[in-house]
């Protein structure tokens, strides 16, 4: 008899199509939440992955105004720990670039002076150019047909402007660029502009926009010269690229430890300055932004969960309409037999099954809509003319698309939650239903 | 009267209405709150970009720049719809501070502060000539250097947690370098024969802050005339990159924009034979939202996304009004039944209900309207007493440029948004309304039903 009960109960819910709307809302919720969570983290990951891709795992730069001269002993002595895998020198600088004859284009750069053989060990910087991507020898600075005159890389941004409407570069335009002689002036602390003239070798394309914008790129020797003619092979940055079994914060110390001992037995620094040389993880120097990122994450979550918390009373209304109607088959089934806990059970239940269909519905909506968010922004671009992304407004070319499944966890177990919480007094109302006042005839 | 006082007996009687109520309500406190903010920040926005360029701007991209500036300016003067037009050169730059090894790359406006003030709000943006904007470029430490106004982030100064910088009394002496590629009108490197750049040194007279931290963090201000030379734009037929007009009240934008481009349209044609005609082809003349179009609409964008999103969860709740709806109405089949036996008709029935509907979306979007308005009145007091007991701020102020959370209430937006809830109250009732309206008496008033 509490079988045919059970059964009964089970029955009446089944058939109840305005069911289907709770499942909806709970799906619609969980997987707004979803995307919301994914494009985010995913947003902050693409952030920190693309700081470790492009300088190192570790970066120790000088202080302002001061060189690091004799950086080959401080690599070999960094490349001698077991904790290291690579190291590379950066001179950096910032300048103005005349992109070649006639053209009226001058454009202000940052300016790189690169090892490219070492820095492929430390980035994958040979998977970025677009001329020489792929290629098994390590990328060097020749230009194509005219060995001695000095050549340099330069970021896309540079050479070309995404489209206003798709975004994209036109690579056309891209490797028209490449042999193109071009100016830089640039400068050190003393009051002269040097001008280097130089060819474009090749373009770096990252999909990062703060790398692509305005990188130029020269052989470190070459720039060193040039600035500082006096003081030989120099540098004012050390990337460091870690071996897979060492963690980050453990190594940070070994690298402040082989950076102190070469500073003070190879450098004229005083011991103020060596201090002030900065050592960080890459990770490290995103810290501040990344925290604001994260926190404005938490506030669009917050405010999404709140109204999502229109769910529970959604669910509350139709479980207690449920109710409400159902009274005689409550009563008929009560009166064979199924006790009041057990009815209240099972609407209790019935609301976790909601919660869990609704949710796993959720999820696959919300996986499916990140998964393919680019597809989707640029069927709404090409539909609708309008360019939601923006390589220039979010730094990527692509929107990071990787579900977050820590947050996928989290929602759908609220989702059931919420949903079981919703059938809680309507699982109430209905074990207090009394047969013999529902079923009298009078 | 029985139309009126039936929805508000239901509406006070039966408790499962305020659930309604307050789903209603819940939904249009977050919407009054965060489209607030949101709009406040765009419009906030929009407001610094108007400010820094003015009405509209005959400008070109190439960095040549265009001739016959001088000529345009003095018909534009004539036009008693113009208050104010500036001639404006752009370039980029290296900036260089002796001692320090700072070397930036830096975009360069060269500009006549009087007019320029006058064009825009320049002036506001300064900090030691704001009263003098015309001595902007006079360093009063020694008034015979000569002074620039570099935006405000490019020289270091900490801010405090409301985003303010900290200044000394009297402007810092600053030596700074400044070094340009000068351009022929044809694009070519003017000194290709020499050492290719010119170089100035500059003193630091002010700073200028706009609020926008492009500008702020990359812009260097230097007299018109230095400018011109150091980006080969002087000489006998000199040159610039734009000129910025301000329009007389009274002017629309639209209208303004439109005389100004006619103007632009047969000036141009008539020096089509002129020497360097062809750089006036490049000119565009823009109103300030479209000049600054790039910057302004990811803003936009991200407002209208978050629009979206609230429209979509906004569904749930005339999801829930109709569970509620259909439960009451379901529980009235008696009070249906009696009336229309006296003669109500279907219409009047679906009437009532709606007005039940309507009074359910008003009392709710009452309630959330006015919580949203308290909340949005007192929010940058609790932000700061978050601030003083926790130390969380909604937006770290050292990192965003941005001062105090927007919370100018617009009643236009608070008047779309809870008539959009009434609305929506109305859609979640019609078809339980419709529903109702269809029971027929002879049925639901059978003795076997009551």
């Amino acid at each position: 008899m509490k079988q045919l009960s059970l059964f009964l109960c089970f029955k009446y819910l089944c058939g109840k199509k305005i069911l289907l709307l709770s499942i909806a809302a709970v799906a619609m919720s969980c997987a707004l939440l979803i995307t919301v969570a994914s494009l985010f983290t995913g947003f902050i990951e693409a952030i920190e992955t693309s700081a470790d891709e492009h300088l190192g795992d570790i970066v120790i730069a000088a202080p302002a105004t001061m060189t690091i001269s004799k950086y080959d002993r401080l690599i070999s002595s960094l490349e001698a720990n077991g904790q290291i895998e690579a190291a590379t020198a950066v001179l950096s600088g910032q300048g103005l670039l005349h992109l070649g004859k006639g053209t009226g284009d001058v454009r202000a750069v940052r300016i790189w002076g690169i090892e490219p053989a070492s820095r492929e060990r430390v980035t994958p910087f040979a998977d970025l150019l677009v001329k020489h991507k792929g290629e098994i020898e390590p990328p060097a600075f020749t230009a194509a047909g005219d060995t001695e005159q000095l050549a340099g890389f330069v970021g896309i941004g540079v050479v070309a402007r995404p489209d206003d409407v798709t975004d994209e570069y036109d690579f056309k335009q891209v490797t028209a660029s490449i042999g193109h002689k071009v100016f830089l002036t640039t400068g050190t602390s003393e009051l002269k502009a040097r001008i280097i003239k130089f060819t474009i070798a090749d373009v770096v394309f990252s999909g990062v926009y703060e790398f692509d914008k305005d990188f130029v790129y020269l052989p470190i020797d070459a720039l060193a010269g040039k600035l500082y003619p006096s003081q030989g092979k120099v540098a004012d940055m050390i990337q460091i690229r870690l071996s897979r079994r060492a963690r980050p914060e453990a190594a940070l110390a070994v690298v402040r430890g082989i950076w102190r001992n070469f500073a003070e037995k190879e450098l004229d620094w005083p011991n103020y300055a060596i201090s002030l040389a900065e050592i960080s993880t890459s990770r490290q120097m995103q810290a501040r932004l990344l925290a604001e990122y994260k926190k404005q994450m938490g506030m669009l979550m917050l405010i999404f969960g709140v109204v999502s918390a229109g769910v529970v009373l959604l669910i509350f209304c139709i479980f207690y309409l449920i109710v409400m109607t159902k009274q005689k088959d409550i009563a008929i089934v009560k009166s064979c037999g199924l006790d009041s806990g057990a009815v209240g059970l099972l609407f209790v239940v019935f609301g976790l099954v909601i919660g869990l269909i609704g949710s796993g519905l959720g999820v696959f909506i919300g996986y499916l809509f990140t998964r393919n968010v680019n597809y989707i922004e640029r069927l709404i671009s090409i539909v609708f003319g309008l360019k939601l992304w923006k390589s220039s407004t979010y730094m990527f070319t692509r929107i990071p698309n990787q579900v977050n499944w820590e947050s996928v966890v989290w929602i759908g177990l609220a989702a059931v939650l919420a949903a079981a919480v919703g059938a809680l007094i309507p699982a109430i109302a209905a074990a207090m239903v009394k047969p013999v006042k529902i079923l009298r005839y009078e | 009267m029985y139309k009126l006082i039936l929805p508000t007996r239901y509406f006070l009687k039966r408790r499962i209405t305020y659930l309604a109520v307050v789903a209603v309500a819940l939904c249009v406190f977050i919407v009054v709150v965060v489209m607030t903010v949101m709009n406040g920040l765009v419009s906030e926005f929009k407001g610094k970009n108007h400010d820094f360029v003015g009405d509209c701007i005959v400008s070109t991209e190439s960095l040549v720049g265009f001739a016959y500036y001088e000529d345009f300016l003095k018909q534009l003067e004539k036009q008693e719809f113009v208050q104010a037009a500036t001639p404006v050169v752009k370039g980029f730059g290296l900036l260089t501070q002796p001692g320090t090894g700072r070397n930036i790359g830096v975009e360069i406006m060269g500009i006549e502060p009087a007019g320029f003030c006058e064009a825009t709000k320049f002036a506001q943006t300064l900090y030691y000539h704001k009263e003098n904007p015309s001595d902007a470029f006079t360093p009063t430490y020694n008034p015979t250097l000569a002074g620039c106004v570099v935006g405000i982030d490019m020289i270091s100064r900490s801010r405090d947690r409301s985003g303010k910088y900290y200044h000394s009394s009297e402007p810092m002496r600053i030596e700074l370098m400044v070094t340009c590629f000068p351009l022929t009108a044809k694009g070519a490197l003017a000194k290709a024969a020499t050492d290719l750049v010119n170089s100035k040194t500059i003193y630091y007279s002010d700073d200028s802050h706009t609020g926008l931290v492009k500008v702020d963090a990359r812009m260097v201000y230097l007299p018109f005339e230095l400018a011109g030379e150091l980006f080969g734009m002087a000489g006998a037929t000199p040159r610039a990159s734009a000129i910025h007009i301000k329009f007389a009240d009274g002017t629309s934008l639209k209208t303004g924009v439109g005389r100004v481009a006619k103007m632009w349209k047969v000036f141009a044609a008539a020096r089509a034979n002129q020497k360097y005609a062809n750089l006036l082809k490049n000119v565009t003349v823009q109103s300030w939202p479209d000049y600054r179009r790039s910057s302004i609409a990811p803003m936009e964008k991200e407002q209208m996304m978050l629009i979206l999103l609230f429209g979509m969860l906004g569904i749930i709740t005339v999801f829930i009004i109709f569970v509620v709806f259909y439960m009451i109405i379901s529980h009235k089949t008696k009070d249906i039944g009696t009336l229309k036996s006296v003669g109500v008709s279907r219409a009047v029935i679906v009437q009532l209900f709606l007005t039940f509907a309507a009074l359910v979306g008003l009392v709710g979007a009452g309630i959330g309207a006015g919580a949203g308005c308290g909340f949005l009145v007192k929010i940058n007091d609790m932000e700061d007493w978050l601030f003083e007991r926790f130390g969380w701020q909604l937006w770290d102020r050292t990192v965003y440029a941005i001062g105090e959370i927007p919370n100018d209430i617009k009643w236009e937006v608070l008047a779309v948004i809870m008539a959009t809830a009434v609305l929506a109250a109305l859609a979640g009732a019609f078809l339980p309304s419709v529903r109702a309206s269809g029971q027929r008496p002879v049925e639901v008033l059978q003795v076997n039903q009551l």
